[in-house]
């Protein structure tokens, strides 16, 4: 498989009063292959959110360079989309606005994007609440008109930030299901981040462990487990074991 | 405003026979006192007999009733309604074409707030009433008409002063520019950040994230301002140096004695301000039902 994404030694420096540095990101490395589902685990404060921010375009890298293809990428709005853990819809349009507002963005015709957002909907299998409000939504169907969202801006990576994480779980699981479903009928490149290693585990192909001061990957583990995954297998749970046994030493 | 409480359900007190009030049809026990008290008026009218003090009900009545009859040589009830609300709505319009763009740059750019800032808080405890008299000298009777150079158009703006303008100005300016900056303050950075991670450019998010965002805050601001606005006029209206105007009505009907047209008056000037305020509200209401309704 042919490397798309790459990081070359991303850092990031917050400035904190008075006068103190805060190292959020040092020196990371990461290639992503097209197509290839990325975990991204550690602990709170490990940077996980910047480094997403970051290759978003959100946030400017202090130092390092993000390559498509071997090329810097001039326009990271471009490329990728980001998917926030906060429920993120704008409240004041409904369903189908929403998912249609990527491409109102990039002037496709009305009736067009209109037709186009509703393929989205169905893909994550809310054609029955195209007219609702944002606010008349649960948590688990908000972020599911989100992913819907990012995916009608049709990026060649997304991103997504524990988008799961504010949902109880048997919603997370249902969630999760219909995220890898999307991702073999689309085959985007994924990068998730979670603080979740058995959401890691279920979803990814790959795995990187993140430590704190400074923020940065400590280990990479691959998941050479068929789909649809078995939490509860033997396999599982050593992977599980393995990952936790690396984030509490690193810790 | 807030919205009206629910008022508890009548349905059993049908049924337990209640006696008295509660029999009532609900729409109509809200009509008992303000009948009680045009009854109360009526029989104290009558019993004064002084109608240069307080004039009957019947005669109030009648003035609404023939609202294109010319009044004391004044024009009639309908056409000095119509001179205050195009001063208002004239004037009105310029705080809006003012204060919106600047309210909304005022909440998206720091550098401007702390500058103009110092400017809005120094002006902001001045009734704006006390500006007419300042308006007064400086603009004198000049109409809007003058403006463009003639003396007479025939039209309206003839009695449109610029004086008029410039005081609704200032009374609408606060209320809209406040809440005007207020809800810009508020719009969440999630948004705007989700827009930027859609690609959106400065000027789609501004119009598509940004204004629809804050719109619920600067309509707020646009029904305040017209109260206010409301208000100011009618005072404007009743110092001298006017010559129409509803304001200007009820002062002369005062000086002429002629109290049930002064009544009348004021029964127009509050049925206006109720009509401007729920005007403004059900458009509000359209446009920020998911504001009262988000978690």
């Amino acid at each position: 498989m042919m490397e798309t994404l790459e990081l070359n030694g991303l850092s990031k420096i917050f400035n904190a009063p008075p006068d103190r540095e805060v190292v959020a990101l040092k020196n990371v490395d990461l290639q992503i292959a097209s197509g290839e589902f990325v975990a991204v685990i550690g602990p709170t404060g490990c940077g996980k959110t910047t480094l997403l921010r970051i290759i978003a375009g959100l946030e400017a890298p202090s130092c390092g360079a993000i390559l498509l293809d071997g090329k810097p990428v001039i326009d990271l709005h471009r490329i990728s989309t980001l998917v926030f853990q906060q429920y993120s819809l704008f409240p004041w349009l409904d369903v189908l606005g929403n998912v249609a507002f990527p491409m109102e963005m990039k002037g496709i015709h009305k009736k067009e994007r209109l037709k186009r957002a509703e393929e989205y909907i169905a893909l994550v299998g809310l054609t029955a609440f195209e007219k609702a409000k944002p606010y008349e939504l649960s948590g688990g169907m908000q972020q599911r008109v989100a992913i819907a969202r990012a995916l009608a801006h049709d990026p060649e990576v997304l991103l997504m930030d524990e988008p799961f994480g504010a949902l109880d779980e048997r919603t997370r699981h249902r969630l999760q299901k219909i995220l890898l479903q999307i991702w073999q009928e689309k085959r985007k490149t994924i990068l998730f981040v979670t603080h979740n290693i058995d959401e890691a585990i279920y979803l990814a192909d790959r795995i990187i462990i993140m430590a704190t001061e400074p923020g940065r990957i400590v280990a990479q583990k691959k998941v050479s487990l068929g789909r649809p995954r078995d939490r509860l297998t033997e396999k599982f749970t050593k992977i599980h074991l393995e990952i936790r046994n690396i984030i509490e030493q690193s810790a | 405003m807030k919205p009206e409480p629910t008022l508890p359900r009548e349905g059993n007190s049908r049924k337990t026979a209640a006696p008295g009030l509660k029999r009532l049809p609900i729409t109509l026990q809200g009509f008992i006192l303000p009948g009680l008290f045009l009854i109360v008026w009526e029989l104290g009218a009558v019993w004064l007999d002084n109608p240069a003090l307080v004039p009957r009900v019947t005669a109030v009545l009648a003035v609404l009733l023939h609202p294109f009859t010319d009044l004391v040589g004044t024009g009639s009830l309908i056409w000095n309604t119509v001179v205050s609300l195009v001063r208002v709505l004239t004037g009105f319009v310029v705080a809006v074409v003012v204060c919106v763009p600047l309210g909304i740059f005022m909440g998206t750019s720091k550098i401007l707030h702390r500058m103009v800032n110092p400017l809005v808080e120094m002006f902001r405890p001045l009734c704006p009433i006390a500006w007419i008299p300042f308006a007064m000298a400086v603009f004198k009777t000049t109409t809007v008409s003058q403006l463009f150079g003639v003396r007479y158009t025939d039209t309206i703006l003839d009695s449109v002063q610029i004086g008029m303008i410039f005081i609704i100005f200032w009374g609408g300016l606060f209320p809209i520019l406040l809440n005007t900056i207020h809800g810009v303050a508020g719009v969440r950075t999630l948004w705007t950040e989700t827009a930027r991670v859609l690609s959106a450019s400065k000027a789609q998010i501004f119009w598509k994230v940004i204004l629809p965002a804050a719109l619920p805050a600067i309509l707020t601001g646009l029904r305040i301002g017209v109260g206010i606005a409301w208000m100011v006029i009618i005072a404007a209206e009743m110092l001298p140096g006017a010559d129409s105007g509803i304001g200007y009505l009820i002062m002369y009907s005062y000086e002429l004695a002629e109290m049930q047209i002064l009544v009348a008056c004021m029964v127009v000037i509050g049925l206006m301000g109720l009509a401007l305020n729920r005007g403004l509200q059900i458009l509000s209401n359209r446009v920020s039902r998911w504001k009262a309704l988000e978690r």
